[in-house]
């Protein structure tokens, strides 16, 4: 600070110096060598000014100067007074030589450095954002469109002007905190200007920038923002767009060009194809005064739309699954509690090409609540326990144990390693003690099944039959001397991908477990006397229970090959096409694995599924009233301390598969009960598609965030 | 600097060779000056005129009126003899004080917004310590005129200095560094020009850099340092000491002080030789020049007429200054001579100032250009300096 000011005061330092260093010198030479020619002069002007001086009345003038030049001629004032305007003049000197100097350096030696900042400030170059691509459902629907609105945008230090804030509340019709909650709100991320409202009516936006002077740091912005005409219909899959993230800005991928303010896919396909659909910003070179005002357009390059994209679902068959997981789970004005179960999830695929028809999961959420940056109350509400999640796709992220849909992959384990043939008989008792510990474990019919071979075993979901096999395979493991390893089991489930992701076109997905004695050492590291792998494990896994964990979309995949033979890929991308219309890509079916399963096993399991939707009464009068011919399997996963969770796997028709669906209801009950008229209703509504007769869509809502979980009535315990 | 050579030869010459000049219809017209001002102010309009256009805070009319008025008082100020003036050392001390410190009565004062306490309001606002730039120089005048050229009894010096150095500490209270350095300026004249020992002047100069130090070092030992971590400054302001920082090095603070002082360079720079040509400036007319009709006028200058547009403005700046060294070498008393050349260092010091800032040779205070800055009250005050240094001139008419 001291240097600072120092530095500061130098150029007078330096010219006060001087005046200094040159009055020395003159009164010097003028000591040394008295110059008559010079003396005279002053002299006589000093008395001729002197006596004018006294005449006129000037006490302080006139007499100490006379007497001083009497007293030391050599000091006299005049003489002094001519080195001092030397002084003065070389004073002067020095400020217009540096002066000179300086200007000159700058505006002629290195002016062309000056020149090209000069013209840097001057020219600005702004991007304009690009359109988004739209997205079409399988036969052309519009699913997500787009449209323009007016926004309005504030800086973030509005938030502390009061005055603005009141102007802004008044003119948008917003309540004071609700605008300035939402110039605070930071959940927009990297964008420094936080949205107050949208959608604004012309004339408020006229209004306000006639009025620039009264709303400082307040913009407004034309802004192309996504329109969903079917509101929550299939939001999951769709995903919600937002302003890009700080995070998101440092990590940009290769060949997509995102700028702060941009708006970016958040989750589902949005965030899954980003690139295809966000397009290419427009370049405008302008003139841009200081506050940052278009003076002038310079050149301009438009932006490119992006590529608008066909996906594999279709809009009716979606809307009949998210009209029936509401209706199933929320009858009664939104309310999880006032139907069946708290959550629920439904996937339909296509079994010959793996691709997605429909992918549904409640709680749902309105994607346009997220446009522009989500307000702090939809945050909030989403965000409540009441809610169960609405952002959370459970078809591919939501993790349950199958329980009894499981056994048609356990039966064709059974079945490859000979502990089960056409021949094997059991007999149910109801329970079951192989393990010879006194406590017997249960079948779900406490009652007990009789003597069954493995068809009956499937058809009535008997768990005996399965507890049998499981011992089988404990029995023959490695580590109590059999032949066979001791994962056998969990290596001939992994064929049909349980415990692995599927690949399909979304992130987020989970990828299950099926459980090992590795893993269960890994997991209870901590507890050595828990970590232990036991026969009991087996016996709950082959039942789909205990630590299976299974998505509906794993589920649906897995049947898939039952049905065909064949893993296929699942996705949701059809087509791609460019922003002139034309088809750039389209998706090829990709068969991931053909499981090396014998034919006949495959027929024997086929068989039994297909007599699960003929042979139990209830089911069946399910299917004959749509007319369906299915085969399918339901799953009642049991907790200790809740409710029972549904599960319905079913594909149609039978003998020529088409269609696969996996449903899932969460805490909702009894699988045949409950999942089970949901999936049939699903897989009719497919296959009446493909006939034509079903082509309405309507409007999906979003979670109304309430929830009334203990008026839940789930309907008694398991009927599988 | 194509005058030079010409008003030299006329005024130069001594009084012995200047008699015929006394034949002439009108003794107290001194023409080289009336058209050096002229020009000055004719050009300093120009400038104006480019700098407010499409401004609408800033009106060229109330500029030019201004002039009007400063021209109407120069002619009053001219015919008064300034030489009745040169005895009321105490009145002019006590106008000074009551004149200075105006701004702190309450009702009076007005806080422009800079933080600093130095505008009154009397129907119209106005900057007292400006005004008070007339009386100072009255003041140090009369001061070393009472000592006639002679000032070689420290005790006498001591006495002289402390009295000059009143309004400085007056001014402080605002406080306002930039006028209180025009204010040290112009006592530093009256000093030279009135005859005070080099000695004196050196241990002067000496003993100032000390306090300077000493205020300094006072400083960091009062600071208190607020709970956010930044520092409060007691007797340097922090806005003052950011415009010291940033003098040194303007890339600190791009966007505060150091955004102005770096417009203000590309401004000047970029005009080149020739200039963008007049009111074609690209930094002014985008806004990018801050306060580009008062403090930084000269870089609209400097844009838009370039080098050699600047060139003209300091070489009548430098004729003026030139034919004021004569009427001052002509004045018959010491009190009209150190009264011209106080004026005229006052001059010096703000050309110095307010371009060297532009320029980045000096720190960023707000001073303005003499006859070029926006603001009427400066230019009246200017043309009642101009008053002054006429008056001089004709009342020692009759002596030459």
């Amino acid at each position: 600070m001291l240097i600072a000011f120092i530095a500061a005061l130098v150029t007078l330092v330096v010219a006060a110096i001087v005046v200094v260093a040159v009055l020395f010198l003159r009164n010097r030479s003028k000591s040394a060598n008295l110059s008559v020619n010079k003396n005279v002069r002053p002299i006589s002007s000093v008395g001729v000014s002197s006596s004018l001086g006294d005449a006129g009345g000037r006490v302080g003038g006139g007499t100490p100067r006379s007497s001083a030049a009497a007293q030391r001629p050599v000091a006299n004032p005049a003489d002094n007074l001519r080195s001092r305007f030397v002084a003065m003049g070389v004073l002067a000197a020095a400020v217009f030589g540096s002066l000179t100097a300086k200007l000159w350096s700058m505006q002629v030696l290195s002016s062309e450095s000056y020149v090209s900042e000069s013209e840097e400030n001057q020219y600005a170059t702004v991007s304009t954002p690009a359109p988004r691509g739209l997205i079409y459902d399988a036969a052309g629907v519009a699913l997500v469109k787009n449209r323009s609105s007016l926004t309005v945008l504030a800086d973030s230090e509005v938030a502390d002007d009061h005055d603005v804030l009141q102007r802004l509340s008044t003119v948008l019709g917003l309540p004071y905190n609700v605008v300035r909650q939402r110039i605070q709100d930071t959940s927009t991320g990297a964008q420094s200007q936080r949205v107050v409202a949208g959608d604004v009516r012309l004339r408020d936006v006229a209004f306000i920038a006639e009025h620039s002077d009264a709303f400082k740091n307040v913009t407004v912005q034309t802004r192309t923002v996504r329109e969903y005409p079917y509101g929550g219909l299939a939001a999951h899959v769709l995903g919600y767009t937002g302003a890009v993230s700080e995070e998101e800005l440092a990590a940009v991928p290769e060949g997509r060009d995102i700028e702060l303010g941009d708006d970016v896919g958040k989750t589902g396909i949005e965030q899954f194809y980003d690139r295809l659909l966000s397009g290419d910003h427009g370049q405008r070179k302008v003139v841009a005064d200081a506050s940052g005002n278009v003076v002038e357009v310079v050149s301009e390059t438009q932006p490119t739309k992006g590529s608008d994209l066909y996906l594999t679902i279709k809009a009716p068959v979606q809307y009949v699954c998210d009209r029936a997981l509401a209706n199933l789970v929320a009858p009664v004005n939104g309310v999880i509690g006032t139907g069946k179960g708290v959550s629920a999830s439904a996937v339909v695929m296509d079994v010959r090409d793996g691709g997605i028809v429909a992918m549904a999961s409640y709680p749902t959420f309105a994607p346009e609540k997220f446009i522009g940056g989500i307000t702090t109350e939809a945050w909030e509400l989403y965000s409540s326990d009441e809610a169960y999640n609405p952002l959370l796709n459970r078809a591919i992220g939501g993790l349950y144990p199958p329980a009894s849909t499981f056994k048609a992959f356990t039966s064709l384990a059974a079945l490859a390693y000979g502990f089960a043939n056409g021949g094997t008989t059991w007999n149910c008792t109801g329970s079951w003690d192989g393990w010879d510990t006194g406590i017997p474990q249960r079948c779900w019919n406490h009652s007990g099944h009789g003597t069954l071979d493995l068809r009956g075993g499937i058809v009535n979901s008997c768990d005996v039959v399965f507890y049998d096999i499981a011992k089988q395979f404990w029995e023959h493991g490695e580590s109590q001397g059999g032949s066979i390893a001791d994962t056998a089991l969990q290596d001939y489930l992994k064929k049909y991908r349980f415990g692995e992701t599927t690949g399909i076109d979304l992130f987020g997905e989970s990828s299950g477990r099926v459980p090992t004695p590795d893993w269960k050492a890994e997991w209870f590291r901590n507890q050595p006397e828990e970590a232990r792998w036991q026969g009991g494990d087996m016996t709950n896994m082959i039942i789909g229970q205990g630590y299976v964990l299974a998505t509906p979309l794993q589920l649906a995949v897995a049947y898939g090959a039952v049905a065909t033979g064949n893993i296929m890929k699942p996705h949701l991308l059809k087509e791609v096409h460019n922003a002139a219309g034309d088809v750039a890509a389209s998706f090829e079916p990709e068969v991931l694995d053909v499981p090396d399963v014998p034919a006949e096993n495959l027929a024997t399991v086929r068989d039994a599924l297909r007599g699960v939707a003929t042979e139990n009464a209830g089911i069946a009068a399910l299917f004959n009233r749509y007319g369906v011919q299915a085969a399918c399997k339901t799953g009642t996963a049991e907790h200790t301390d809740d409710e029972d969770t549904a599960w319905f796997a079913c594909y149609a028709p039978y003998d020529d598969p088409r269609y696969v669906v996996a449903c899932l209801v969460e805490h909702g009950g009894g699988g045949s009960a409950v999942a089970a008229p949901l999936g049939a209703e699903i897989l009719a509504a497919a296959l009446a598609y493909d006939e034509g007769s079903l082509t309405e869509v309507g409007e999906i809502a979003g979670s109304t965030g309430k929830s009334d979980v203990h008026a839940s009535g789930g309907s008694g315990g398991r009927t599988d | 600097m194509p005058q030079l050579p010409e008003i030299s030869s006329v005024k130069t010459s001594n009084g012995a060779v200047r008699q015929p000049a006394r034949e002439r219809r009108f003794p107290w017209l001194n023409l080289p000056f009336i058209i050096v001002i002229t020009c000055v102010v004719a050009y300093g309009l120009v400038i104006v005129y480019s700098a407010v256009r499409g401004q609408e805070d800033y009106s060229f009319s109330r500029q030019a009126a201004g002039v009007a008025v400063g021209a109407v008082l120069m002619m009053l100020v001219w015919r008064f003899d300034y030489r009745k003036l040169s005895d009321f050392t105490t009145l002019f001390l006590i106008v000074n004080v009551v004149l200075i410190l105006s701004p702190h009565i309450p009702g009076l004062g007005t806080d422009a917004g800079m933080g600093a306490q130095s505008w009154i309001k009397l129907g119209i606002q106005v900057q007292p310590g400006e005004l008070a730039k007339v009386t100072v120089i009255l003041l140090d005048a009369s001061i070393v005129a009472r000592y006639g050229g002679r000032l070689d009894d420290p005790r006498e010096y001591c006495k002289a200095l402390g009295i000059m150095l009143v309004p400085f500490l007056c001014i402080m209270t605002q406080p306002d560094l930039g006028t209180g350095l025009v204010y040290l300026f112009i006592a530093a004249v009256a000093l030279v020009v009135g005859g005070a020992r080099p000695k004196f002047l050196l241990i002067t100069l000496v003993a100032g850099i000390a306090a300077v130090a000493a205020v300094f070092a006072l400083d960091e030992v009062l600071a208190t340092r607020n709970a956010d971590g930044t520092v409060e400054y007691k007797l340097l302001k922090n806005y003052q000491r950011a415009r010291l920082l940033v003098f040194l090095d303007p890339e600190l603070d791009p966007t505060g002080d150091g955004y102005n002082l770096k417009q203000a360079q590309i401004a000047i720079g970029s005009g080149g030789l020739f200039g963008k040509g007049l009111f074609q400036g690209t930094q002014h007319s985008l806004g990018l020049l801050p306060e580009a009709q008062t403090d930084f006028i000269f870089c609209v200058l400097a844009e838009e007429l370039g080098f050699f547009g600047v060139m003209v403005l300091l070489a009548l700046y430098a004729a003026l200054v030139l034919i004021c060294f004569n009427i001052a070498r002509s004045a018959g008393d010491l009190f009209g001579t150190v009264v011209v050349m106080c004026v005229v260092g006052m001059w010096l010091f703000q050309i110095l100032e307010n371009i060297g800032m532009d320029c980045g040779l000096m720190p960023i205070t707000g001073i303005p250009l003499p006859f070029v800055s926006y603001g009427s009250s400066g230019m009246v005050l200017n043309f009642v300096m101009l008053g002054m240094i006429g008056s001089v001139w004709t009342h020692n008419v009759s002596k030459r």
